[in-house]
């Protein structure tokens, strides 16, 4: 019991590194190392408040997660899990080629594309942006993806598509290799209604 | 600022009956303890309730002079945490009498809980790589493992344990946490 007085923590000879104070409160410490960890926060303030921030940041990234508002690549369980807990998921799948008529409305708390393609083999694979007339206004460069499934699933960031006015947006599936060279995996056209009022451009 | 008690000190005091040298190991082991709670039993109230039936637990020891080094004392703390956690997972409310009588004095306000900038933290998680940003997400969400990210994003579990730690590192400095 090192703390001083008043409650304010000073100095640890030995503090624990913060990914380790995360992994203990996600529970990915085996358990001797979470035993090493659980005998020094009962003797040590400084890592009590190390780990308090270590929660605090665990509870704002689920809440981010959460919010529907982030462009990342997702899994069927999350989508699965998300529709379990009563969340509404606006889902679109395509397959290479096709041409998808789009909206979103004010209650939907996620909007999904599941995009269909031989993933088989791929080692890097980039989700690309672009407009109907070919450039590109964005990448997600070397996503995860699962070849077994044959889908990637990209989460669209709700708040923005609640926003968005009509518009059209081409997404291209890429392996890239290790030269740099690129081979289209999949080309997926998205032409978005806006449902919900508001101003016809940004 | 004065010179902090030894725990043999407390615990000295304590087996001679000193309500100061009780009061003292309350404010300090409540916070910690409550930690533990809330790590293994993800509740601040069952966190609470834990906090409360511990230390009762460990003063009734130092009363009893079991406990006169810091070594013990945390050994019989983290021994007494582990069984309570037990006993609340099977019976929430089974200590009921004991806290209805002593339970409101033991146990010391929680501390404040730290602030994250909410909008920064979001700039900080767009910032990270495409596969970071998905393990971060499928990991915070419902606190999956990482076998069960790496399940649902087809990479491997020491993958996942690797692009996670460096994705919180990197969010530590860009939230500017020590």
């Amino acid at each position: 019991m090192t703390a001083p007085a008043g409650g304010t923590p000073e100095r640890c000879a030995a503090p624990i590194d913060a990914v380790v104070l995360m992994d203990y409160w996600l529970g990915a410490l085996p358990a001797p190392d979470e035993e090493a960890v659980e005998v020094h926060l009962l003797v040590c303030d400084v890592c009590g408040d190390r780990l308090r921030q270590a929660m605090a940041l665990a509870d704002s990234l689920r809440g981010l997660a959460r919010s529907g508002t982030l462009r990342v690549v997702v899994s069927d369980a999350f989508v699965r899990h998300a529709v379990e807990s009563g969340q509404r998921v606006r889902e679109y799948a395509a397959m290479p080629g096709d041409v998808v008529q789009c909206t979103v409305s004010a209650d939907d708390d996620y909007l999904v594309a599941r995009l269909g393609a031989d993933l088989t083999g791929a080692t890097r694979v980039d989700l690309s942006f672009s407009t109907p007339q070919g450039a590109e206004i964005g990448r997600l460069a070397d996503i995860p993806v699962n070849p077994d499934t044959g889908t990637v699933l990209y989460q669209e960031s709700i708040a923005f598509a609640q926003a968005s006015p009509d518009n059209s947006m081409i997404m291209r599936l890429l392996t890239v290799d290790a030269d740099g060279g690129e081979r289209l995996l999949g080309e997926y056209a998205f032409h978005h209604t806006r449902t919900i009022p508001g101003p016809a451009g940004w | 600022m004065g010179v902090e008690p030894s725990e043999a000190d407390l615990a000295r005091r304590i087996a001679e009956g000193d309500g100061e040298a009780e009061a003292e190991v309350c404010r300090r082991m409540g916070p910690r303890i409550r930690i533990y709670g809330l790590r293994h039993l993800r509740s601040p109230s069952a966190a609470d309730d834990l906090v409360q039936q511990v230390l009762l637990t460990l003063i009734e020891a130092l009363r009893a002079g079991r406990l006169r080094d810091r070594d013990k004392l945390v050994r019989f703390a983290l021994g007494t945490c582990r069984m309570t956690v037990l006993d609340l997972r099977r019976t929430v409310r089974r200590q009921e009498r004991l806290l209805e009588e002593f339970g409101a004095d033991l146990v010391p306000p929680p501390p404040a809980e730290p602030a994250i900038d909410h909008e920064r933290l979001a700039d900080c998680v767009r910032a990270l790589k495409e596969r970071e940003r998905s393990v971060v997400v499928q990991t915070f969400y419902d606190e999956h493992s990482s076998a069960q990210v790496a399940r649902a994003l087809g990479i491997s579990e020491a993958n996942v344990r690797v692009i996670r730690h460096r994705a919180i590192r990197q969010l530590h400095a860009c939230l500017e946490v020590p």
